[in-house]
């Protein structure tokens, strides 16, 4: 990883001064820090080398530091994801709701590895800590929204939709 | 009254303030106390839940309950027990935890003899591992020359984190990763970047940091010979405790002082110690540059020497009785002697003498206002780790630099020139911040303030009120030593009988005046009138390749001895081991039994310096009024001689005083057009350590550190003894008009830290 000397090689204008705002805004540069790494995730899809460095050289934090974060928050990706992000809860509540079976039907339906990019670009499956949302077992995070209880035919159906969608740029 | 609490019905002692953990450790109960995330500087986490004890309420309403030793403040007859089920249950299986994924690997693990976990397992009763599942298994980093990482063997207590970014305050190293996953390491392979990256090895209470040096050249640490020493590499003189097997050094270790270094040690004294084993490092006498038997090379210089032709030269990076016994015996032939090289550095360490008592490094820790000097960490890098400390403290730190120092970015910078400084000081005494602070405390680079600036900071402390302490450090470990007999123009004497010619032959003891020493440039200057040189060394410098005859000594573990560091602490080290040397040729050995024989495999390692004098003394038919001179010396200036476990003792005061007569220096006028010189420092160099491999291949670039505005490639310096060309290294954030140079660009141009200095910039093509 060579280090990239500036936030310029972010090379996106509009996103340097999105992030310069929130970390304006924040009472500490240091603070703006998980706003900065999702803004950068929404941007990016996820968060490369190059974020990382500008998300520290942004809030006056060490890049180990930043690093420290995306690697303990499990919504922070630290590889690249494929368009729409399928979060599936394997906690208690769900497992026993029948979460193992979701998640074999989603990564069958990937036709890759758990936390891989599907072939056409469009997914990525990943199992997920506890979301709270056990009354509603299983749950799932669809692209970041909560949804549950979910079963084999409207997890189809979703995946399906995804699939559908024309690719758009980031 | 002392305050006590009961554990398993033993009455413990604590103070207030202590956790149960700690005051047990104190009481020598730590056995009945497993432990791993607790550590003395770094304190209490609650991340491993191995101190367990059961603590029994004083109430009826709560139940007895089992608790962490280290989270629970001790307190007033506090009922606790660990002969206890429950207790047994919790520490037997928490360490079974633990153990679950560290590897098997013990037998071969550098660790072993001296590891923690290992102690605490078998302690426990924790001796058959029953989980049979895969291990979690982790990438190692490469974490450079010094320290070897095995992440395998973690057990997550966090403590080389907690050292690293809390203690060190150092930003690349760092945790990683969540639950079952944490990860202790750096961003990307790489050396670490803190001076104190050694530390993770004694820190860590497993095998997951280890010494890489030490791992090259290995030795179970039941077999190591160690003993008490301390670290020659600067002024601060922290404890160490070097280990030698079969006649060689392998590694340094921190040793505990409550007052100056409790726990840790920085790499340059940790790493440095090398030179002892470097290739380079002379250990046979030496006679115009071809090995020679010693009563050879003896009787050449003490023919030398009966010419009455000769001068002596001591050094700071010798031991005060090294010094002593070249001072006597310059004494006894009424030879002109200097202890330091240049009138300089006689000047700055009389004048380093009649300061005020400094401050001992647990006084900076509890500082509240403090004001750093020049490249602190660069020279002193251990203070540099006090300071820290009383920043973490809540201390409110002012750097004035000419270069943004690492400590200058965690406190004010003020960019300030090294010319500026004596005034500035002068200015201290009005300073309001500093008349109201508690406990205020400068320090500085003492070759950053020169003479001039340490005389300033002496009539700034007389302004101040008696609670505010200063302390200045160098790098060499016995400066305060050889302050004492750096009688005024001692120096400029030997220089001149030099280049009058009444003198022609050189004898130096651990001095370089031909290569990186202060004022070598003169001395260069001088070496048309030189006839020849003899030295006493135990490294490899210009001067004993050109010297005529080279006497190698034993390094400071090899031998015994005192050092007086930046307090005028008098400090005790002892010979750990006995150096063991290659066998010379059957030729030149004719005193051994032919190897036939059974021969002399292992003749003893080079010598003391007071042997070798002794022998020249002995040729001389001196030795008894050198013995005598010799001894009235160290009663006068050492009449207690500290024992190697004691904390040392400070010198008196009455003879301090007599150095507070010297007169002001005069510093060199510098035109505010002029470029001006400031002393550059990485916090591994010195001129021991500078022959420790390992440690050298972290050395930043050779070059001028300059102003980043400035975009010549190469620069020409010039100065009264020399020439210097030397690439142009751009620093953002320095003073405009200021470079910065390391210590021997100075010998060569025969300049000092805060003059003025010629310079031309080649222009780039």
């Amino acid at each position: 990883m060579s280090l990239p000397t500036s936030i310029a090689d972010l090379q996106d204008a509009a996103l340097i001064a999105r992030l310069q705002a929130l970390v304006a805004e924040s009472p500490v540069p240091a603070a703006a820090i998980s706003a900065v790494l999702y803004a950068l995730q929404d941007a990016r899809g996820y968060i490369d080398d190059v974020a990382l460095h500008a998300a520290a050289r942004l809030t006056g934090l060490s890049p180990v530091r930043v690093e420290e974060l995306c690697t303990f928050y499990s919504l922070v990706l630290r590889a690249p994801a494929g368009r729409h992000v399928l979060r599936i809860c394997d906690s208690i509540a769900c497992h026993l709701a029948g979460a193992q079976d979701l998640l074999a039907q989603a990564q069958a339906h990937s036709g890759v590895a758990l936390g891989e990019v599907s072939l056409s670009g469009a997914l990525t499956v990943v199992p997920h800590v506890c979301i709270g949302l056990c009354d509603r077992a299983p749950a799932l995070l669809m692209d970041g929204e909560a949804t549950g209880p979910v079963d084999a035919t409207s997890l189809a159906r979703c995946l399906e939709q995804w699939e559908a969608d024309p690719w758009k740029p980031f | 009254m002392k305050r006590v609490f009961y554990l398993d019905g033993q009455t413990v002692p604590f103070t207030s303030g202590q956790n149960v953990l700690e005051a047990a450790i104190a009481a020598g109960m730590a056995r009945q106390i497993p432990y791993f995330c607790y550590h003395p500087a770094l304190g209490s986490l609650g991340a491993c839940r191995q101190c367990a004890v059961k603590i029994y309420p004083h109430d009826d309403k709560h139940p007895p309950r089992v608790t962490m030793a280290c989270l629970l403040p001790a307190s007033d007859n506090l009922q606790l027990a660990t002969v206890d089920k429950e207790v047994h249950t919790e520490h037997r299986e928490i360490i079974e935890l633990l153990m679950l994924n560290h590897p098997l690997d013990c037998p071969v693990c550098d660790e072993g003899g001296q590891c923690h976990l290992q102690d605490m397992t078998v302690q426990t009763g924790h001796a058959v591992r029953r989980y049979s599942g895969p291990k979690r298994t982790y990438h190692d980093q490469d974490l450079g020359p010094l320290v070897y990482q095995e992440m395998n063997r973690c057990i997550t207590c966090y403590r080389c984190v907690r050292f690293y970014q809390d203690t060190a305050q150092g930003d690349d190293f760092g945790v990683f990763g969540s639950r079952d996953r944490v990860y202790f390491g750096r961003l990307e392979d790489g050396p670490l970047e803190s001076p104190f990256s050694g530390n993770l090895v004694e820190v860590c209470p497993t095998g997951v940091f280890t010494d890489k040096v030490f791992r090259h050249d290995y030795a179970r640490v039941w077999d190591l010979q160690q003993g008490p020493s301390v670290c020659p590499h600067c002024a601060v003189g922290c404890n160490t405790m070097p280990g030698a097997r079969l006649g060689t050094l392998r590694r340094v270790r921190a040793r505990h002082h409550p007052e100056i270094n409790p726990h840790f040690l920085c790499d340059r004294g940790r790493y440095g110690f090398r030179y002892v084993t470097a290739a380079e490092r002379p250990v046979q006498a030496r006679l115009h540059g071809a090995r020679s038997r010693q009563d050879v090379v003896l009787r050449q210089v003490a023919m030398r020497l009966q010419e009455g032709r000769s001068g002596f030269l001591g050094s700071p990076r010798e031991d005060v009785q090294s010094n002593l016994a070249l001072f006597a015996l310059a004494d006894c032939l009424h030879a002109p002697f200097a202890a330091l090289s240049s009138p300089w550095m006689e000047a700055l360490a009389q004048q380093c003498m009649a300061l005020p008592q400094a401050p001992t490094l647990s006084d900076v820790e509890t500082a509240d206002h403090l004001i750093v000097m020049g490249d602190l960490g660069g020279v002193a890098p251990m203070a540099e780790l006090a300071v820290r400390q009383a920043l973490r403290n809540g201390a409110q730190l002012t750097v004035l630099a000419s270069q943004p120092t690492p400590l200058a970015e965690a406190g004010d910078y003020r960019p300030t020139r090294p010319s500026a400084l004596p005034d500035l000081i002068t200015g201290l005494a009005e300073d309001v911040c500093l008349q109201g602070s508690r406990r205020p405390v400068i320090l500085a680079a003492a070759e950053t303030l020169g003479p001039a600036g340490v005389h300033a900071l002496r009539k700034t402390l007389a302004r101040l009120p008696a609670n505010a302490r200063a302390g200045v450090f160098q790098n060499s470990p016995n400066l305060f030593g050889a302050a004492y007999f750096a009688v005024d123009g001692h120096t400029a004497r030997l220089q001149h009988a030099l280049r009058q010619r009444q003198i022609d032959h050189l004898l130096c003891l651990a001095a370089d005046p031909l290569g990186s020493d202060w004022g070598a440039g003169t001395w260069r200057s001088l070496v048309p009138g030189l006839q020849g040189a003899t030295v006493l060394d135990m490294v490899d410098t210009d001067t004993v390749r050109a010297a005529e005859a080279v006497l190698p000594t034993a390094a400071f573990p090899e031998r015994d001895g005192f050092f007086i560091n930046y307090e005028g602490r008098i400090q005790a080290f002892a010979q750990v081991y006995r150096r063991e040397a290659p066998v010379l040729h059957p030729q030149e050995n004719v005193n051994s039994f032919p190897a036939a024989a059974g021969g002399q495999m292992h003749p003893l390692g080079p010598p003391t310096p007071q042997y070798w004098l002794g022998r020249l003394a002995e040729l001389l038919d001196i030795v008894k009024p050198w013995q005598e001179r010799l001894a009235f010396y160290q009663h006068f200036l050492c009449p207690i001689s500290p024992h190697p476990d004691s904390p040392g003792v400070l010198l008196d005061d009455a003879l301090r005083a007599r150095f507070e007569i010297a007169a002001a220096p005069a510093a060199a006028p510098v035109g505010t057009e002029d470029w001006e010189l400031d002393l550059f420092h990485w916090y591994g160099g010195e001129t021991l350590a500078d022959a420790a491999a390992e440690l050298q291949s972290l050395a930043p670039a050779r070059g001028l550190r300059v102003s980043a505005d400035i975009s010549a490639p190469f620069a020409t310096l010039s100065g009264p003894c020399g020439r210097l060309r030397l690439p142009v290294i751009p620093i953002v954030g320095m003073v405009a008009g200021v470079v910065a140079l390391d210590q021997e660009g100075f010998a060569e141009l025969g300049l000092y830290p805060g003059e003025a200095v010629q310079i031309q910039w080649e222009v780039a093509s």
